[in-house]
């Protein structure tokens, strides 16, 4: 018998190799500019793209995925993989989220044997779908059978928490600094999945103006480590 | 919806290479003044006004345009749209553009001014067919008080869907709530009090009209920040913060003559407004 909270914990793990690594969805600019620069800056940035960005396309579309399984709408799915790929306007972002959710779903695959996930790759492959990691956590989530809150909450802790580790190396941060953020980010989470809940898919794809343009801006930032 | 504050309903087609309307429909408060053949060209230039002056509480507002093949139209407005204090229901704007083959649509209506307390919510939805091309611009103000004070009014969404051959392409959806947010902070409108949006979806969209677009762009001397991507279909987005609407209009008038001259050798008209 396998420890369902568990076993989805492992996709959270900033080690999963899905590529976040290489993936800033805007932050680099900040650096660049000086506006992120140490604990407290990167925090302030963290807060509003988690609360203002995140939770209006992949927590709510994380949300919505899950009711669709609950109900075996799987149209309703692909719906939401084009949408989470098509409201992304910058370029690095919406490619990053594509390469990182189909390395999701093939090692998940890899893990689990779900129809769904192989439907998903096959979509991918045909040009059907997109690929996004938010919703191949949450096709993992309703199969292990965690609720959807948690799937929800887990998936927002797994972005998170890569970020913080992106920020750890390219600011730089100390290590103790970077798992501190993590740590304080627990309020910020519960805050974030609340909301999550609360919302309904006419709330879908909010963007708050800078996040986005900070995120076109990076493909003609000068010195990058990140993809996005 | 059946009792509509206003509705406009315009049909254009190509007629032997000239546009010209097929259909216009106006009812209530949205009319349209008779088109306007700029500088010659073929295509017609309409003004689109709200006789009443302003958007009022509880305001519902539909306009269709359809586009035959090959048609081309400027749509723009008389002047800023107003939206007055709503204290129990939202303003509402619907917008429905059809757009068939070869058919080319600049849509580069006035800013948005939200007074003190007002909620509106527009949505625009364009129906594309692969080879028509989209021109949309909008800009939204910091609004008006009574007192000066900006960021008065209590909220703003946007949202733009557009489908190219019925399948979803952008998705665009902005969602101002100043009493909420911390909107002059970072992410937000960083210190800047008026946002940009131009919207391009074009076959012709290359690497090349990108790298003139930064160079345009970057010709501006006052304080602005510009983000510009492509997005998945040939076509891009440009966002602009910068803190007065003529700003963000002498850069969208100038990106708009670059993209004219470099797809068409065309210079867009100057829309004169009195």
């Amino acid at each position: 018998m396998i420890d369902r909270a568990l076993a989805l914990f492992q996709l959270c793990d900033s080690n999963f190799p899905t590529g976040s690594f290489s993936h800033s969805f805007g932050m680099e600019t900040y650096i660049q500019e000086n506006l992120i620069f140490d604990k407290e800056s990167f925090s302030k940035w963290l807060k509003v793209y988690l609360h203002e960005q995140l939770v209006y396309s992949d927590g709510l579309a994380s949300k919505l995925a899950y009711e669709a399984l609950v109900e075996d709408e799987l149209d309703k799915v692909w719906e939401l993989d084009r949408l989470l790929t098509v409201q992304n306007l910058a370029r690095e972002s919406r490619v990053g989220t594509q390469r990182m959710g189909e390395q999701m779903i093939t090692i998940v695959e890899a893990l689990y044997k779900i129809p769904i996930t192989s439907q998903y790759r096959q979509r991918i492959k045909e040009k059907r779908s997109f690929g996004h990691s938010a919703l191949a956590f949450t096709i993992v989530g309703h199969y292990l059978q965690v609720d959807k809150e948690m799937t929800i909450r887990y998936y927002l802790y797994s972005t998170i928490a890569a970020l913080v580790q992106n920020a750890v190396r390219a600011i730089p941060l100390g290590q103790t600094t970077g798992q501190q953020i993590i740590h304080e980010f627990q309020q910020e989470l519960s805050v974030a999945t609340a909301n999550v809940m609360k919302l309904d898919s006419i709330d879908f794809g909010i963007v708050s103006p800078g996040l986005e343009l900070a995120q076109m801006q990076h493909e003609r930032v000068n010195i990058r480590i990140f993809m996005s | 919806m059946t009792d509509w504050t206003g509705i406009l309903e315009l049909d254009l087609e190509n007629r032997q290479g000239r546009t010209v309307a097929k259909k216009v429909y106006f009812q209530g408060a949205l009319k349209v003044m008779r088109p306007v053949y700029l500088n010659n060209y073929n295509f017609p230039c309409y003004y689109l006004l709200n006789p009443g002056g302003g958007y009022l509480d509880g305001d519902t507002y539909r306009m269709k345009v359809t586009l035959d093949e090959g048609a081309e139209v400027t749509l723009t407005t008389q002047s800023a749209t107003k939206v007055y204090k709503t204290p129990s229901k939202e303003a509402y704007q619907e917008t429905e553009f059809h757009l068939k083959k070869d058919s080319y649509l600049e849509y580069l209506p006035d800013p948005l001014i939200a007074y003190q307390d007002a909620r509106y919510f527009q949505k625009n939805t364009v129906y594309m067919e692969k080879g028509a091309t989209l021109l949309y611009s909008d800009i939204l103000t910091p609004g008006w008080s009574p007192e000066g004070k900006q960021f008065s009014y209590d909220q703003l969404r946007l949202i733009n869907e557009i489908y190219m051959d019925n399948e979803l392409i952008a998705f665009d959806h902005i969602n101002l709530n100043p009493g909420a947010q911390e909107i002059g902070g970072l992410g937000f409108m960083e210190g800047y009090t008026h946002l940009g949006s131009l919207i391009v979806i074009g076959e012709k969209t290359d690497s090349a009209l990108l790298d003139l677009l930064y160079e345009t762009i970057n010709e501006e001397t006052a304080d602005i920040k510009a983000g510009l991507s492509e997005l998945y279909v040939p076509g891009f987005t440009i966002r602009l913060l910068a803190n007065s609407t003529q700003v963000i209009e002498r850069v969208f008038t100038a990106c708009h003559h670059a993209i004219s001259n470099q797809w068409y050798q065309m210079k867009p008209s100057f829309l004169r407004k009195y």
